[in-house]
């Protein structure tokens, strides 16, 4: 091992801690993004023209809100939102002070994305329920997000493996987490055993969420 | 006031207008209905007739443009979001594609409706399995909808709608994606639901043999409007209106008859002592033996080339299409006088056909 990667060897417990920190960038940016564009997606279903609560300004709103911040490179993002982020941790370094770009960075693509399962619910469904005198909230609950569940948790996948991607770009502005050592330590000093190891770890991450999804779906889809 | 009562729904003067880039489409013009209580009221119209539109003003699923919608008393436009969702459940409704949650099991489904009420879990399921028996599908209950056939989804359908005990059951179509074996099967449902809980039941289709099977009243609708109503009966053996009757010779097969006919007979070839005639018996008029009667007193040949007798709302129609050879100006007026007892005539000539009357 010491002649195959010393490098690598030589920073064994760094590695542990960065590969605990991408985790954690990971899930605590996923669950507010989740939040956040769970919100932002059923907003947009409902709101949208024909939608159970047609409401045109907010529609237009939110659409473009959403547009917008998907289309800002992410390496900007991270430094255009830093005075936020400022404001929000207190500092602009660090893991949790990543979070803030990387929620921004995530949730409009989440929102995108939940909007579009949504929109595969069969209408004649939500029609169904709208003419047994289901409310609004009922509708949401009941039939949106209980119908387009598997598709919801199929695109929750997609986005927490872009997520996983995000949080190594947020290691060029020293949040830490495996990014981070591939970049500033692994390539900054010529040691290709660590940024190849750092790769290996990242894939090990990504496959494990789609075979944890995958599963998930196959437990939910059972129709 | 008792005419009021008897209605369960009273529609006034409905207009619906879509607004479609600077262009307005009138889908419902104008439109007057009453539908009585416990009755089976047919809508029949071509598709894009303004069908759907019209019966999605009763629940309010789709708002008119102009004009009252009073069920069960209440003028529901005048309810706040809340009476009108309960309003809604008194109103059920079944579509053509069945429209069921594919993540629920059919006993999902049938419980739906009573999410959210006071009704205890125990309940629910009780009452959910009561509906799937009257169904005829209790073995199902665990079983997912996509496992289902048409038929299947559409009685799960109905149980669903009977969930919240409604007063008046809406179809959209409910047996156009059916086969007619399956059609048969859940008109004869919907027929046995209307006498057995006296449910007020409004249909709409564009198969002629749908509204025969069951309905005691239609109201024919053609671009927007309401062009003839009244009962089953009357409607269809004495059609007023040209789609009327197209609608009757359509699914009495008399039309695909005359194209027949004529694609094989030159009507221009006949003799000057020929003629092709359609004949039309109604009620008792179908039991006497008017052609042989007369084709003796009068000396004419009757050549059958097409005939069908047919029941509408328990009453006999009878169509016959024949090449009449003999002394036709006789024959002719003889047989006019047999309009008051229900036998109709029409001489088809090659101008009647093309001007669109067996259109």
């Amino acid at each position: 091992m010491n002649a195959i990667m010393p490098n690598v060897m030589a920073m064994k417990g760094q590695f542990v801690q960065a590969t605990w920190e991408t985790i954690y960038m990971t899930l605590a940016s996923a669950v507010i993004s989740a939040v956040l564009g769970l919100l932002f997606g059923v907003l947009l279903v409902i709101t949208q023209p024909g939608g159970i609560l047609e409401d045109k300004v907010t529609y237009s709103v939110l659409d473009k809100v959403v547009n917008l911040l998907r289309s800002i490179p992410f390496i900007i993002l991270l430094a255009v939102i830093s005075p936020l982020t400022k404001f929000l941790v207190g500092t602009t370094v660090g893991t949790t002070a990543s979070l803030v770009p990387l929620i921004f960075g995530i949730f409009p693509f989440y929102a995108r994305q939940v909007q579009n399962a949504l929109l595969d619910v069969d209408h004649g469904v939500i029609e169904a329920a709208e003419s047994m005198g289901s409310s609004p909230t009922e509708i949401i609950f009941r039939i949106y997000l209980r119908e387009g569940l598997a598709d919801i948790i199929r695109v929750s996948i997609v986005t927490i493996i872009s997520l996983i991607g995000l949080t190594t770009m947020a290691g060029a502005i020293g949040s830490g987490g495996l990014g981070d050592v591939a970049i500033n330590i692994g390539y900054a000093r010529f040691e290709n055993d660590i940024t190849f190891t750092a790769m290996i770890i990242i894939l090990i991450m990504v496959f494990a969420v789609q075979l944890i999804g995958d599963w998930i779906v196959r437990r939910v889809e059972r129709y | 006031m008792s005419e009021q009562v008897a209605n369960a729904i009273e529609l006034k003067d409905i207009s619906v207008t879509f607004h479609n880039s600077d262009q307005a489409i009138e889908a419902v013009k104008h439109v007057d209905l009453q539908i009585k209580r416990g009755d089976i009221y047919g809508i029949i119209g071509y598709s894009g007739a303004g069908k759907s539109t019209l019966v999605r003003v009763i629940n309010l699923l789709q708002k008119p443009t102009g004009g009252k919608v009073i069920v069960n008393h209440q003028e529901i436009q005048q309810l706040k979001p809340v009476e009108l969702r309960q309003a809604r459940k008194k109103v059920s409704m079944i579509f053509q594609h069945f429209n069921l949650m594919k993540s629920r099991t059919v006993q999902g489904n049938v419980e739906y409706p009573l999410l959210g009420t006071k009704i205890s879990k125990r309940e629910r399921r009780e009452k959910a399995q009561r509906l799937l028996k009257l169904v005829g599908l209790s073995e199902y209950a665990e079983t997912y909808p996509s496992r289902l056939s048409g038929g299947q989804k559409q009685r799960v359908a109905i149980a669903r709608a009977l969930a919240s005990d409604p007063e008046i059951l809406i179809s959209d179509e409910a047996t156009s994606a059916l086969d007619p074996k399956t059609t048969k099967s859940i008109l004869t449902l919907l027929k046995q639901l209307n006498q057995d809980l006296g449910l007020t039941i409004v249909l709409i289709t564009h198969e002629m043999q749908v509204i025969k099977t069951i309905c005691h009243n239609v109201a024919v609708m053609d671009a927007g409007e309401i062009i003839e109503r009244g009962s089953v009966a009357k409607v269809f053996t004495e059609p007023q209106q040209k789609l009327t009757n197209d609608f009757v010779e359509t699914s009495t097969n008399v039309k695909e008859a005359i194209e027949r006919i004529t694609s094989t007979i030159q009507i221009s070839d006949f003799a000057a002592n020929q003629e092709l005639m359609y004949f039309n018996f109604i009620g008792n008029s179908t039991k006497q033996g008017v052609v042989s009667e007369f084709s003796q007193k009068y000396g004419v040949d009757v050549n059958i080339l097409f005939a069908n007798i047919d029941q509408i709302d328990g009453e006999n129609v009878g169509y016959m299409i024949a090449i009449i050879t003999g002394d036709l100006d006789v024959f002719n007026d003889a047989i006019e006088m047999l309009r008051p007892e229900g036998v109709k005539t029409r001489i088809l000539t090659n101008e009647t056909l093309q001007g669109g009357d067996g259109r």
